[in-house]
């Protein structure tokens, strides 16, 4: 009856189902997948004409070469750390705050603005207001984003991207019009702070890595010991489950979105106030989107998010002295980066499934 | 160990020369400061550089491979102080496309060219002013040299610009002759404020008063240094309201290929644009940066500039060779052109007259007056007669 | 003859999920005209199998033949040239789409005019005894329209293989005698048929043949005619049970809340509970019938106050406890505790081992900032013990559990938190006979200790046995409030239908 039928050929291979993984092997899979991209990275410098082991070798060196190498080095980590910490609140809730650039950026113009105005105030005090300012102020650019969520229902993660935007022309404005530094010649600028605004250097390095690690373990402590942490698991795994728990799931949202972004906010103000000692442009610089890439890497475990950050600043650090001593573009480091996130995206496919030969016999191992 | 001997020698001269020299020390006019330091080195000559020893560190704005304008032009002189010198390759650190608007990547740039070793840094654009000031307190053996601001230090700080504005003042000879609309547009980088920028305008527009007292300059600002779109489209919008000379003081040759594409004519900044827009450039104002750069590293090695002790500022002109105007494009430019301009550059550069000799009065477009020398050009905030700003 | 008429076999099949081997060396054969029924408990392997023959998986070692040939089928496009079509549980249908229009979806060549579709269509219904109006809108049609349309659409790409992924669990029982006959009405055209199904009536009432999987392999094929209930679930267990189940007289039974008129929206706006008004009583189970979707996950979530009514209250001692807090409810004097259909997607967080989902409820008692696990982790110790809850550890996530040991977890937490009210909702679906009766023993413990329960469920049979009085619910209207000793399962049905009870009837007058 149905005679001949024609059918496709078994295929070379099929993809299977993996059994679930822990997440030690997650975490293992990815650095495999770390791996994998410096070789891939390898063959991409060798095609432009470098060796790689000298160009890799380079980027070591260029991190680890001397004292100010290291601190710099250093202080590249601290704003991409404590701005992954923050994105990994959200994350943790299932929120995609995509919005870390901006909730930084939002939190460095308050903090600006008290740095600016009142330079005479005594240090620790004026530290400690523009602390408190760049959270409140990357924390109510989390909110905002929470807010219309709660009560809209719209797309956090369009949401959030978009107020990223709105946040870097507003310093856009503020260094046109009302903080332009006077003295600048017509120059778009906003005039740099005075001393007794800049966080002061322990080790070398601005302050502000003795409050990563301390927020590396704030956050570790808040998520796996509180019960407000216990609630950011429950909404993120399921917001029925969390009705069902008597959880006000709209209160937990806008709480951790004020904590997440308040977080971000103060890795602004690490910026401004430790490392810019001024308000610019180029204040987030990228690192409100690396850090989400950080977090997701280490699987929100927020000692991972801290030495994977310092990973990413050697790559970042290294990068910038390979492109003088080798004259290599220093896009060649986002092109670097870029091969590693895409071979940890692809890793992801390969924590879930596998790919089978064809061979009959031994099956899926 | 001989350097360091010789940086702690420089360290207690510096110390004595600032009790000695007392409120003069910060040297306002560089001609005294430049007399003191001989009379200085002259005793200190264990503290120059040695040729081999010298690494020089260069921050630019934007990749000087890509175009022509103003990191460009900085990559020529840093090529031809390296020639001048006979510096080897290894001896030059360059850190590209680095925004004058991240302070933070500003900050990352020199510290690395300090982590590398370098003696003398220099960073090409106005916003790196105030990192390299703070820099430089940092680093006080280290010479922090800033193009194009105003602020120094004088023992680890200076600045270094020019007399661009009797360039431009002969490339307005050029414009006003040429024009037959009698409207010149001009595209500049900043509005009326910046100090640089408006003096050239001013400069540019006496020189088209000078032969032509018909013609107009309007000026359209783009608020940023380096925008090749917004400076194309800038030079467009003043092609349509019916200019047919454009200069131009922003960083690419974006004015002069529009003014090509429409067939009218342009005045290009930097480098020579005619390579870019062969049939509408008449002329370019140009920086010789190499006058500069050698003077300054030979300075260095000499031991007339000792970090921590004192650097001068530099401020040169036509004189020097440091501002120059291209080779006028003949096919182009209106007759008697070439005769009016060499005969005002030969008065430049003898001294015989000057565009702003801070004596003779100038009229602004709101009828008040004003005297201006030529290296306090920051302070003009106002354009003459026949400047309009456009919208 | 043999291998001319036979459908399908299967040979050997293997498949394995990393560790776990699910399906493991299992053969099956289905004859042309022929109506297979495949038998197995949760995780026996019966969707795996299902799925390999349908294309969606490839099994790791084994040879499928189809009409005696070997074949190999990688993709659902297979399966359809060899003329095998699935009619999965969950429908697959576009909403806007007329039934013709999803019926043809999809189809390779060029699509035929709207008229000579709708005659090709009617063909189809005629020869089969379906009965669909082409043009009706998805939206517009029952479940069981809807299921009807899907059998179509795998009639119309020429399947005679047709595979049915428990069809019957949507259906009221008249609607799945009206299933029955198309199946048989289709087997008489010389289609074959595999139905998976848990539901042993059914299997007794349609299958001309029963191949039994237990723990992935095929322990059997045995004729229908020759077998019953009891050597079913033996078979299938592995060992004799027996199949009553008990129910104690209830005791001390007086009533503990009153629902009043209670109306309740669906979050699209529409009623999901309408004017629904009953008493429950301590010491009694509760059961409350009903097609899916009538009403009764409205009814639970209401009472259990995480979702708000609309009308009516839910009154303890003439005190509304509508819209209060549970504290504020306990402070009454009334403890609730909900067994959620969602098991893993409401009741318990998936992800959490059972330490964590001990807090769910209690993880703010405590004073501070921080949680306190101790008398969690001592809880789901107890709790592995108790209940012989199998798992590796009390800290690996919940959703690594087989289905009756996360029901377990659930329902002891719930349990042990002492209520007076225990409200559950499909509490033994996807689980096995021997964890069903677990679960039926463990209520009848709480209707012993004078606790109200109220018993979501879907196997009429169950219902009749277990509970004291049921509900019908239908359309979210109350059809019924009968006593399950005298009530007979027709009866049920009719009232799942929209038939009122009489005494129904004139209660609803007298509102009128």
């Amino acid at each position: 009856m149905t005679g001949t039928v024609k059918t496709t050929k078994e295929p070379l291979f099929h993809v299977v189902k993996h059994a679930e993984r822990t997440g030690r092997q997650m975490i293992g899979f990815r650095l495999l997948a770390v791996a994998l991209s410096i070789v891939a990275g390898g063959l991409f410098i060798l095609a432009i004409g470098h060796n790689p082991i000298a160009v890799y070798g380079t980027i070591l060196e260029g991190a680890f070469r001397s004292e100010i190498a290291i601190q710099s080095t250093v202080k590249f980590a601290i704003p991409l750390c404590i701005c992954a910490l923050g994105v990994t609140l959200a994350f943790k809730m299932k929120f995609w705050n995509i919005g870390g650039e901006g909730q930084l950026i939002m939190g460095a113009v308050f903090a600006s603005y008290f740095a600016l105005n009142f330079p005479h105030w005594n240090h620790w005090v004026l530290l400690l207001v523009m602390l408190v300012a760049g959270a409140l102020g990357g924390g109510l650019w989390g909110l905002l984003a929470a807010a219309f969520k709660v009560k809209w229902g719209t797309n956090e993660t369009l949401l959030t991207l978009m107020l990223n935007y709105i946040a870097l022309h507003l310093v856009s404005y503020l260094q046109a019009g009302p903080w332009r530094d006077p003295e600048a010649n017509g120059f778009s600028k906003i005039a740099r702070f005075d001393k007794n605004a800049g966080m002061d250097k322990v080790l070398g390095v601005h302050f502000g890595w003795i409050i990563m690690l301390v927020l590396v373990a704030l956050v570790w402590i808040y998520l796996k010991r509180s019960k407000q942490g216990y609630e950011i698991s429950v909404v993120g795994e399921s917001q029925d489950t969390a009705r069902y728990a008597g959880i006000h799931v709209k209160k937990v949202v806008l709480r951790t979105m004020f904590l997440s972004g308040a977080i971000a906010g103060i890795a602004g103000v690490c910026q401004v106030s430790g490392s810019d000692m001024t308000l610019s442009m180029g204040v987030a610089g990228g690192v409100g989107f690396t850090a989400i890439i950080v977090a997701w890497l280490c699987q929100l475990n927020p000692g991972m998010i801290l030495v994977v950050s310092l990973l990413f600043s050697i790559l970042e650090k290294g990068s910038s002295v390979v492109q003088s001593t080798y004259g290599l573009s220093s896009d060649c480091a986002d092109v670097l980066q870029g091969i590693i996130l895409f071979f940890i995206l692809g890793s992801e496919f390969f924590v879930r499934y596998a790919f089978v030969g064809r061979s009959k016999k031994g099956g899926a191992k | 160990m001989k350097k360091i001997l010789s940086l702690a020698l420089a360290a207690v001269m510096a110390l004595s020369l600032a009790a000695c020299g007392g409120s003069t020390a910060s040297g306002s006019t560089a001609s005294t400061a430049a007399s003191g330091s001989t009379a200085a080195s002259a005793e200190t000559t264990g503290a120059g550089i040695a040729k081999e020893d010298i690494k020089v560190g260069v921050v630019h704005l934007s990749d000087p491979a890509e175009g022509t304008g103003y990191s460009y032009t900085h990559e020529q002189g840093i090529q031809g102080m390296m020639k001048n010198i006979g510096l080897s390759e290894d001896q030059l650190v360059e850190k590209i496309n680095v925004s004058d608007t991240d302070a933070a990547a500003v900050q990352n740039a020199l510290t690395e060219l300090v982590e590398e070793g370098c003696n003398i840094i220099f960073a090409t654009s106005w916003g790196y002013m105030d990192t390299c000031e703070a820099m430089a307190e940092e680093y006080p053996d280290i010479i922090f040299s800033h193009g194009t601001g105003y602020k120094s230090n004088g023992t680890n700080f200076n600045n270094y610009f020019g007399r661009i504005y009797q360039a431009r003042y002969l490339s307005g000879i050029a414009a006003g002759l040429k024009t037959e609309s009698d409207k010149i547009g001009y595209v500049a980088a900043m509005g009326k404020d910046n100090g640089e920028v408006t003096s050239g305008i001013n400069a540019f527009a006496m020189g088209v008063a000078s032969v032509n007292p018909d013609a107009q300059v309007y000026v359209k600002v783009t608020n940023s240094w380096f925008d090749p779109e917004g400076e194309k489209q800038a030079a467009e919008a003043l092609i349509a309201s019916g200019c047919d000379v454009i200069g131009q003081h922003c960083d690419t040759a974006g004015p002069q290929l529009a003014a090509e594409e429409h067939g009218v004519w342009g005045v290009g900044y930097n480098s020579d644009m005619s390579k870019d827009a062969p049939a509408a450039t008449l002329t370019s104002v140009m920086w010789d940066w190499s006058v500069y750069y050698t003077q300054a590293v030979q300075n260095v090695i000499d031991g007339t500039w000792v970090a921590g002790e004192k650097v001068d500022n530099y401020f040169g002109d036509m004189a020097d060779g440091l501002v120059t105007l291209a080779d006028l494009n003949t096919d182009l430019i209106a007759e008697g052109t070439a005769e009016k301009i060499d005969e005002v550059k030969a008065q430049i550069v003898s001294g015989e007259w000057d565009v702003f000799d801070g004596k003779t009065e100038i009229k602004d477009n709101e009828g008040n007056t004003h005297t201006l020398e030529g290296a306090d050009y920051g302070s003009c905030n106002w354009y003459v007669e026949n400047v309009h700003e456009q919208a | 003859m043999g291998e001319q008429k036979c459908a399908i076999r299967c040979s050997g099949i293997t498949k394995r999920f990393g560790s776990v081997v699910a399906n493991d060396g299992i053969e099956l054969d289905v004859q042309y005209g022929e109506i297979l029924a495949l038998l197995g408990e949760n995780g026996s392997g019966k969707t795996t199998l299902m799925n390999m023959i349908s294309g969606i998986y490839h099994p790791d070692d084994g040879q499928i033949f189809v009409a005696g040939q070997p074949v190999s089928i990688s993709s659902p496009v297979d399966a359809q040239n060899l003329g095998i079509g699935m009619i999965h549980q969950h429908f697959k249908l576009v909403e806007v789409f007329t039934a013709m229009e999803n019926i043809v979806l999809g189809t390779p060549g060029k699509l035929p005019g709207k008229k000579a579709l709708k005659a090709q269509v009617k063909e189809l219904c005629a020869n089969y005894g379906l009965e669909i109006d082409p043009e009706k809108p998805v939206y517009e049609m029952s479940v069981s329209e809807k299921q009807t349309v899907e059998i179509l659409k795998v009639l119309y790409r020429g399947a005679k293989i047709l595979i049915l992924d428990e069809p019957t669990a949507v259906l009221t029982p008249q609607e799945t005698d009206k299933l029955f006959a198309i199946l048989r009405q289709m087997k008489a055209k010389g289609c074959a048929i595999i139905i998976i199904t848990h539901k042993l009536n059914e299997v007794l009432a349609i299958s001309d043949r029963v191949t039994i999987l237990r723990k992935g392999k095929s322990v059997g094929s045995v004729a229908t005619a020759g077998v019953d209930a009891a050597k079913l679930t033996e078979l299938m267990v592995g060992h004799a049970v027996s199949l009553s189940i008990r129910r104690p007289e209830p005791k001390d039974v007086h009533t503990i809340l009153k629902v009043v008129d209670l109306t309740v929206n669906k979050p699209d706006g529409s009623k999901g509970l309408d004017d629904v008004s009953f008493h429950i009583h301590s010491g009694e189970i509760l059961g409350v019938a009903g097609v899916a979707g009538s009403g009764q996950k409205e009814l639970c979530e209401a009472i259990a106050g995480l979702i708000p009514a609309k009308k009516g209250a839910v009154l303890y001692k003439k005190e509304n406890i509508l819209g209060k807090s549970p504290e504020a409810i306990i402070d009454l004097g009334i403890s609730m505790s909900f067994v959620p259909e969602d098991r893993l997607g409401m009741g318990l967080v998936a992800s959490m081992g059972m330490t964590d989902n001990m807090l769910l409820k209690s993880y703010r008692s405590g004073k501070g900032p921080f949680v306190d696990r101790a008398p969690a982790r001592a809880l789901a110790k107890k709790l592995v013990e108790k209940l012989s809850i199998v798992t590796p550890g009390i800290e690996t996530p919940v959703r690594l559990m087989s289905g009756g040991n996360v029901q377990k977890v659930l329902l002891g937490r719930e349990i042990e938190s002492g209520p007076n009210l225990l409200i559950t909702a499909y509490p033994v679906r996807g689980l096995d006979i021997n964890s069903s009766y677990v679960i039926y023993d463990l209520l009848n413990q709480q209707k012993e200790k004078g606790v109200a329960v109220m018993f979501i469920g879907e196997d009429l049979d169950v219902l009749l046995e277990l509970c004291d009085r049921i509900l019908v619910l239908c359309h979210g209207r109350i059809t019924g409030l009968v006593d399950a000793k005298t009530v007979t399962k027709e009866q049920i049905g009719l009232m799942m239908t929209g038939e009122m009870t009489e005494e129904e009837k004139q209660k609803e007058a007298q509102e009128a």
